[in-house]
């Protein structure tokens, strides 16, 4: 076979099998990124179990900054909460400002609906 | 004449970083002088690359900067008053990190935003392949320095007529744009179909652990027993995996250039991979190039195909010998020194 008819020939022989595609992960990538999701990653908690050493023979090297970061826990709380508290107000303002551009492009609209108040702003 | 490297990062296993020695080397044979950094350096690397902070850039010497990764530190470099040309590796969509690897996402999308300034500043700004250059508007396109040599002889003509289980390869970093879990479907379709002793190998440095683990359940599940999964290999090492392969999938989503599939052309494994950013320009017609709608059954379908057919190998490792000869060392080394030696005056 020429490979120019190769492709042709395995579409061919693949529209004449029905086996279904083996299930498990799939990777797809995150076109966009909604609120939800947004507010989800501020809330930043990081996982103890993913902080281990890659070498060889990494696992005293795991265990000790593991240790580390039991012995810093409340500082690192104070700083984990002071970012928290950053990415959520910084992120409410945004889905703040996204339906206010939102209503003020309805209100131009010919047909949209009139302009309702714009709610006041967070303290 | 004095060409010092600029690199965004530098690393044992990175493609940009063996590209950058690969290029000291030939400057060496030149007679040419310089030195190579990077702005963030893997300890692993050694002294070969030193830290940006060395560069000590005179009057006259040109500075050729390696952009692969944002790097907001080489923005000073580019402010320099040498002449400068600036390589683009291409930068994967951040759209395949933010799940997996939020840190490179962070990275690969700011640097392709910040991508078309850094070639705006550049006195030439160049790109491995011409999809990688038009990125940013650029027409100039310095290649891969491919070196088939390095890599080992190829091995047996033709193993597809032997006895061994067909072995399956895909070669590149464990990363979610490169859809080993694709592959991983793709194999175990060709396999219940066509060849129940087949295996898959998977060689590439992973991007975390969790990503590694991830892959390796997968595997599990859909193929047991199947499918290995390597790094870290030596090239003596990957240089076998390369003889024993019987083809290589690539089912990546995003390529700039793809190196691995002048390493099967080398070796006369025939490809099937996607056509998506660099592969057609590189594969040219040596390989089996799926579109956009093919999905896993057809590729698994064309896995049969290569394994099995052995004229349709034939051809395939001709036309890719031909594809080896078209970015011959010495051709890519040509068209460096030729717009080196144009920056130096």
């Amino acid at each position: 076979m020429k490979p120019e008819e190769a492709l042709a020939a395995a579409r061919a022989a693949a529209a004449e099998r029905d086996d279904p595609l083996p299930a498990g992960m799939a990777i797809e990538p995150t076109e966009r990124v909604s609120i939800e999701q947004l507010m989800e990653w501020a809330n930043i908690e990081p996982d103890v179990d993913l902080m281990r050493s890659t070498r060889k023979l990494g696992a005293p090297i795991t265990w000790a900054k593991r240790q580390l970061v039991h012995i810093l826990r409340q500082y690192l709380r104070e700083l984990q909460s002071q970012q928290t508290r950053f990415n959520l107000n910084l992120l409410i303002r945004v889905a703040e400002l996204e339906d206010r551009v939102a209503r003020l492009e309805n209100s131009r609209a010919p047909d949209g609906p009139p302009p309702s108040p714009t709610p006041p702003a967070a303290p | 004449m004095n060409v010092h490297q600029v690199l965004s990062g530098a690393g044992p296993y990175d493609a940009v970083t063996t590209q950058a020695l690969a290029f000291r080397e030939r400057f060496r044979s030149w007679g040419w002088g310089g030195r190579d950094v990077a702005a963030e350096i893997d300890p692993r690397i050694g002294d070969k690359i030193a830290p940006l902070r060395s560069l000590d850039a005179r009057d006259g010497d040109v500075l050729l900067v390696h952009y692969s990764a944002y790097a907001p530190k080489l923005r000073r470099v580019l402010e320099m008053p040498q002449r400068t040309l600036l390589i683009s590796h291409n930068i994967t969509p951040a759209r395949w990190f933010w799940d997996h690897d939020p840190q490179a996402g962070v990275v690969c999308a700011l640097g392709r935003k910040q991508l078309p300034q850094f070639a705006a500043a550049a006195d030439v700004a160049a790109g491995v392949s011409l999809y990688n250059a038009q990125e940013f508007g650029s027409d100039v396109v310095i290649p891969i320095l491919f070196d088939p040599a390095a890599l080992g002889t190829p091995g047996p003509a033709d193993r597809a007529g032997g006895t061994d289980s067909p072995t399956i390869l895909f070669v590149g970093r464990l990363a979610p744009h490169k859809r080993q879990d694709a592959v991983i479907r793709a194999f175990e379709l060709y396999r219940r179909r066509h060849a129940p002793d087949a295996r898959l190998v998977l060689v590439g440095a992973p991007i975390n652990w969790p990503y590694d683990a991830a892959m390796r359940v997968l595997a599990e599940e859909i193929s047991p027993g199947r499918v290995t999964i390597e790094s870290g290999l030596t090239r003596e090492e990957l240089a076998a995996r390369w003889r024993s392969a019987h083809a290589f999938l690539c089912l990546s989503e995003h390529e700039g250039f793809c190196i691995p599939l002048l390493e099967a052309f080398h070796f006369g494994v025939p490809v099937i991979a996607r056509a998506i950013g660099g592969v057609p320009e590189v594969a040219g017609d040596a390989a089996l190039l799926l579109a956009d709608t093919d999905d896993e059954m057809v590729a698994a379908e064309l896995l049969a195909l290569a394994v099995g057919d052995a004229e349709l190998r034939a051809t395939l490792r001709e036309r890719g010998a031909a594809r080896v000869a078209v970015y011959a060392p010495e051709a890519t080394a040509r068209t460096l020194r030729a717009v080196l030696e144009s920056l130096a005056g």
